[in-house]
């Protein structure tokens, strides 16, 4: 994967909503510019509750996305 | 060489069967400083949901991420309790109505650590692990399951 590029994969109730479960992004520095993007091009997700995990990790607040994390998006958990 | 102790695989395709649960429990009767032990299992439910009735839920995971966090749940329980044995089994895929998608297992010297390992075990799992159970409905349809 080129260095100016994030892969982002979605789950769940997401991942219908977005209508895939991979999507290869610009790089973007930080989960603020992500979301911001992301409501801009799935609207619906703007009533979505979903959290973003780096490289496996909780992201809370504006978290920065370092060159080549694994961006999650994910819907609230309901395992058990 | 340091050794590290690593994630292990909770994740089990599709039902949690009782034989399974039989076996595990079994295979401790050799582990004699074992008092008691505490087992929690979660079963699918009949829900009436808006249009019909759940049939089964399809579990699907975040599996490197959910087994990394099972890990660190895992190792948090073992130093706040005093356990000889945990274990944690969670389905993945199609499960039933009355079938089991979680197996969760403690056992201890004594049953105070075992049961209160366990209750935390249960509780931190579904918070904290990213599972997602999508429930099929008897009219075709399906429902995003949300834990309470």
């Amino acid at each position: 994967m080129a260095l100016t590029s994030i892969q982002v994969i979605a789950f769940g109730m997401i991942a219908e909503k977005i209508k895939t479960k991979e999507l290869v992004l610009e790089y973007m520095p930080d989960t603020e510019v992500l979301l911001g993007y992301l409501y801009q091009q799935y609207p619906d997700l703007q009533h979505t509750k979903f959290s973003i995990a780096i490289n496996k990790k909780m992201a809370v607040g504006k978290t920065a996305i370092p060159v080549g994390a694994e961006v999650a998006l994910l819907p609230p958990f309901s395992g058990g | 060489m340091e050794t590290k102790r690593s994630p292990k695989n909770i994740f089990v395709q599709g039902p949690i069967s009782p034989e399974s649960i039989a076996k595990s429990i079994a295979n401790h009767s050799t582990k004699t400083d074992i008092g008691g032990h505490s087992i929690f299992l979660g079963q699918v439910r009949a829900d009436e949901k808006e249009g019909g009735k759940v049939t089964a839920i399809e579990y699907t995971a975040y599996e490197d991420m959910a087994l990394e966090k099972a890990f660190e749940i895992r190792e948090a329980i073992f130093a706040k309790y005093p356990l000889s044995c945990m274990h944690i089994y969670h389905s993945l895929g199609e499960v039933k109505v009355g079938e089991i998608c979680l197996f969760v297992f403690t056992s201890s010297k004594h049953r105070k650590a075992a049961i209160d390992a366990c209750e935390e075990l249960v509780e931190r799992i579904k918070k904290e692990v990213p599972v997602w159970g999508k429930e099929l409905i008897d009219n075709d349809g399906s429902v995003w399951k949300e834990n309470l």
